[in-house]
């Protein structure tokens, strides 16, 4: 028993020795065999790196909202609305709802509202921002609830905003482009050729997904955005509960409220929204289970185009080596140790293009961290589950070629040449 | 290690009646027509032949490569005639020491690890398979090339490193199918030579050839024709004709 389980190791390490055999034969040809597991290995990897650190990236933004502070919105939040026109109906949120929650619920500290308009011009006397720049209309407690900071001068006062005074607080990027090399506070900006001035900018927040910066915003008093653009239709609230461990009975207090201002009949659901962290990181996970999926699945997709090579690359092995086999079996192989000496250089090499793909893809994800602004982080699990299905591959391709080496007549075998 | 000492039987082969049938194309090719012999321990054998006349076939079936399609053949007290691929593979392995005509090593590999190869069959570590391997290069006066690769070597080299693989698994018997067949004949008579010696070591060999003066040095031989054993004696009698030959000195013969 013993002996039979220490010859098995000793066939499994002679195995092993001899799995690069095809590789050295001919290495070029193994790795260009080897791409479709390496590019999807890859794939793989520098998503998991992107959606791990993107993750990472989300949650400690969501947490800098401050852990006790929830959102009350007539739009669901997430990527996309779907059913635009369902959520369109509901009837809209007003400052009237904000001051009733302020007023009425005993456990909720800071409430404020907000709305934003996204795509806007901003010009000074001299320059014009891009048409992107993302301009909110907030009352003065907006600098308590949504996690920003200012890095100098300072947020708008509630005198301000109440007042509808035409000042603005600016993102880094808006101040870069209207007023380069300049100091931008007490500067004069226009937004639809109002004039407003500076008197904060805020601290760099980076950008999402290394595309939108989320530095590219302005902030102006609620009643003087309503100036610019209009009366708002339905805002954002914002609620900040007194404590974090009131954080669940001020949501409670504020649904019942809501529920009352809205006439929403007792039993039927609500007719607003209300985002918490959790209900956001909910969504963003999510997504990234879709992205995951999806991304195995261009990954299997390659590694069966990588197992088709694997396949073809072992049927020319086995008979470009069957003399070799031949003398093999002639000297004492039997079928499964030549099953077996096969089988493991599939594995073997579909495994070295698995690792490969995961160098690869570290080295990538590495790299995107200066394109994309943002840790990227490769889980351990994409690591093992990629190494794990490539060898998987290297087996299930790599079985039919072994096995026709296995059966092989080792008079006919040895007369190949 | 069983190294069944032939104790029941005297005889380390015993083919009663065994035939091979070739089927080409639905016609039948009958390469064994029923031969029976046996060889004893320590006898030196040479089958002769024309060419087709059977010598490879029935080296491939005393070799275990190849099973008889007919008739029964005993090697070292087991019969092998009905053994299947696997059972035969460990027969070959533990019985038989090959000597081909183009040598067969494996190109790659070092002349060491070439001899270490049955070895490596039969489970053994490799550090005493290295010490087997080197001794047995070391009986074909080769341990001086054992790093080299078979193309690094000569031709003689070349068959001796496949000698040293042949012996050093201690098999009941070599079985050399032409082995001077590609070597000048200096070379071969060096490879003869040690054949010599491994006959007077007590090794039993058998030896296929075309070269009557060749069988002509071996004490037995035994010539096919058309798949049919014509003559089994004394090896000059058989080759060359030679009536006042010894007489061969095991009891063999059909
Ligand atoms: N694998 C095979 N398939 C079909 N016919 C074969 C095969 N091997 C040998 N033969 C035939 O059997 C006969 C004997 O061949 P062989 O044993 O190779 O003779 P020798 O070695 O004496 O030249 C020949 O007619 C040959 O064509
Ligand atoms: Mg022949």
């Amino acid at each position: 028993m013993f002996q039979r389980f220490q010859a098995n190791l000793l066939a499994m390490a002679d195995n092993l020795r001899l799995a690069m055999g095809t590789f050295l034969g001919n290495p070029l040809r193994t790795l260009l065999t080897l791409l479709g597991i390496v590019i999807g290995v890859t794939t793989v990897i520098v998503m998991m790196a992107l959606i791990e650190g993107l993750r990472l990236k989300v949650n400690n933004d969501l947490s800098q909202l401050g852990a006790n502070t929830f959102e009350v919105s007539k739009w669901p939040s997430g990527f996309g609305r779907v059913n635009w026109r369902m959520y369109a109906r509901r009837k809209n949120l007003t400052l009237e709802d904000m001051r009733a929650i302020q007023e009425f619920c005993p456990s909720v500290g800071v409430v404020s509202a907000s709305d934003t308009s996204g795509g806007q011009k901003i010009s000074s006397s001299t320059i014009e921002t891009r048409p992107g720049v993302q301009v909110t209309g907030a009352t003065s407690e907006y600098i308590n609830t949504s996690g920003i900071t200012v890095a100098a001068g300072r947020f708008f006062s509630p005198v301000e905003a109440v007042d509808g005074r035409q000042v603005a607080v600016v993102g880094l990027d808006v101040a870069d482009t209207l007023f380069p090399g300049m100091e931008p506070l007490g500067q004069q900006l226009r937004i639809k050729g109002r004039p407003f001035t500076v008197v904060g900018v805020l601290q760099r927040r980076g950008s999402f997904l290394g595309m939108v910066s989320m530095d590219n915003v302005l902030i102006v008093p609620m009643r003087s955005y309503e100036m610019v653009y209009g009366e708002v239709d339905s805002v954002e609230v914002a609620v900040q509960a007194r404590e974090p461990e009131l954080l669940d009975k001020a949501k409670e207090e504020v649904t019942n409220l809501m529920r009352r201002r809205r006439d929403v009949a007792p039993l039927a659901p609500n007719d607003f929204e209300v985002h918490t962290n959790e209900s956001m990181t909910q969504t963003f996970n999510s997504l990234s289970q879709v992205i995951t999926i999806a991304s195995f699945g261009v990954c299997l997709l390659s590694l069966i185009v990588g197992g088709i090579g694997i396949l073809n690359i072992m049927l020319v092995s086995v008979t470009e080596r069957t003399k070799e086999i031949g003398i093999r079996k002639a000297l004492g192989a039997r079928r499964f140790r030549i099953l077996a000496q096969f089988a493991t250089e599939a594995v073997m090499m579909s495994l070295l293009g698995g690792a490969i793909g995961v160098g690869l893809g570290f080295g990538l994800a590495f790299l995107s961290r200066w394109v994309l602004g943002f840790n990227t982080v490769v889980p351990g699990w994409a690591v093992v589950l990629s190494l794990v299905m490539s060898s998987g591959v290297g087996l299930v391709f790599g079985i039919y070629p072994a096995a026709r080496a296995a059966r092989l007549d080792p008079v006919e075998a040895m007369r190949s040449e | 290690m069983s190294q069944v000492n032939g104790a029941g039987s005297p005889r380390l082969i015993d083919v009663q009646d065994v035939t091979r049938v070739f089927h080409v194309g639905g016609e039948e090719v009958r390469a064994l027509r029923g031969v029976s012999f046996g060889i004893s321990r320590g006898e030196w054998v040479a089958i002769i032949g024309q060419s087709g006349s059977g010598k490879s076939t029935l080296m491939n079936v005393l070799g275990c490569l190849d099973t008889p399609s007919s008739g029964r053949y005993m090697l070292n007290n087991k019969d092998v005639s009905h053994m299947t691929d696997d059972e035969l593979a460990v027969v070959r392995n533990e019985e038989i020491g090959f000597i081909f005509q183009t040598f067969q090593l494996l190109p790659k590999e070092t002349a060491l690890s070439n001899v270490e190869l049955p070895l490596v069959y039969r489970g053994m570590r490799a550090k005493e398979r290295r010490e087997r391997a080197r001794a047995a290069l070391a009986k074909v006066h080769l341990e001086h090339r054992m790093h080299h690769r078979p193309n690094e070597l000569s031709g003689g080299q070349r068959q001796r490193v496949a000698i040293a693989r042949a012996l050093v698994a201690e098999p009941s018997m070599l079985l050399a199918d032409e082995p001077t067949g590609n070597l000048d004949s200096a070379t071969g008579e060096e490879i003869v030579r040690l054949f010599e010696e491994l006959h007077r070591a007590g090794n039993t060999l058998v030896l296929v050839t075309h070269e009557p003066k060749l069988a002509a040095r071996c004490p037995r031989a035994i010539r096919l024709s058309d798949g049919e054993i014509v003559a089994d004696g004394p090896g000059r009698q058989v080759a060359l004709g030679d009536l006042h030959a010894p007489p061969a000195q095991a009891a063999g013969g059909s």
